[in-house]
């Protein structure tokens, strides 16, 4: 993975596979702090303690019937968060759901660039049109705050049964993402 | 600023188009999202498909993405699915290829069979 969206698009398609219907996603770049967070909260199946400490295990993968029995995702984004001093948090409980925490340390040279947020959001917004999402992102600088705030299932409700997949539904959604992350500085970080 | 009024345009238009020809999926699209899918540039390959989608105003076609399903070293993996028809997997996929696909098969009907690495389920 070259950026930290792909990892979050990684971990997205963990919550859906884990039967989520709703999956909130923040992220939290705060200057001050010297911090990038990334919180993906899911309400799937879980995992017990066993399997929560085996997704962090490379040989280990919860995909069925295949020959390969490794799984990347979880290790790969555990320690590119630690290689910036950060920390990585998956906490988890069988029939509520997992919230996983990552932290990056801002400025730390070893730490990879956001990506495309965008573009992330979006596939995942219209890939999965039975999950609801609910985005936040907030940048604080010098005491001042941006957020933006993006809620599928308010959409989804305006729309009828109007599928996401419709030309003018992808504009919307595509235009509304751009200008949050414009406007929270979350394009180049 | 979007807004949800916005919304409500879009509805009223889209439903005036369902009243002509019917709210029916022609064209079913599947995006392998697993983690080797994603290494591979599975995102661009579906940001594509919505681009199209909506450059080309194609409004009875629907796109999903779905885990990986051991097909790793031919990531990105697309299959496309039509009601009466074997489903096509394409492979190796880029930006690209996805645009050749568009017009060539969801368009115009005929199988990009050079980027085909598998048929029927």
């Amino acid at each position: 993975m070259q950026d930290i969206s792909l990892h979050l698009l990684d971990v997205i398609e963990n919550s859906v596979r884990a039967q989520a219907r709703n999956i909130k996603i923040r992220v939290i770049n705060h200057v001050q702090k010297n911090l990038l967070r990334i919180i993906v909260e899911d309400d799937g199946t879980g995992m017990d303690s066993q399997t929560l400490q085996l997704a962090q295990d490379p040989f280990f993968t919860s995909k069925e019937e295949r020959e390969k029995k490794v799984g990347l995702g979880i290790p790969l984004f555990k320690q590119n968060a630690e290689l910036t001093d950060g920390c990585f948090n998956m906490t988890s409980e069988p029939g509520f759901g997992t919230v996983l925490r990552v932290d990056f340390t801002l400025d730390h040279i070893d730490r990879m660039p956001l990506g495309n947020l965008k573009d992330t959001l979006l596939g995942a917004i219209i890939g999965h049109p039975e999950v609801d999402f609910s985005i936040n992102l907030s940048y604080s600088e010098k005491g001042m705050e941006q957020s933006f705030h993006f809620d599928t299932a308010a959409i989804k409700e305006e729309l009828g049964g109007i599928p996401l997949t419709y030309p003018d539904v992808i504009e919307y959604i595509d235009t509304s993402l751009y200008e949050g992350i414009q406007n929270t500085n979350m394009e180049d970080v | 600023m979007k807004t949800l009024a916005d919304l409500k345009k879009i509805r009223e238009k889209a439903q005036e188009e369902m009243k002509l020809r019917g709210g029916n999926v022609r064209v079913k699209i599947v995006v392998g999202m697993g983690t080797s899918g994603i290494a591979m540039g599975a995102r661009e390959v579906m940001k594509t498909f919505l681009e199209e989608i909506a450059n080309r105003n194609l409004t009875d076609v629907m796109v999903t993405q779905a885990g990986e399903k051991g097909l790793s070293s031919m990531e990105p993996v697309v299959d496309l699915i039509e009601e009466g028809k074997p489903k096509v997997t394409y492979g190796n996929m880029t930006p690209e290829k996805v645009k050749k696909v568009v017009v060539e098969h969801i368009v115009n009907g005929r199988i990009v069979s050079d980027y085909v690495v598998a048929t029927g389920n």
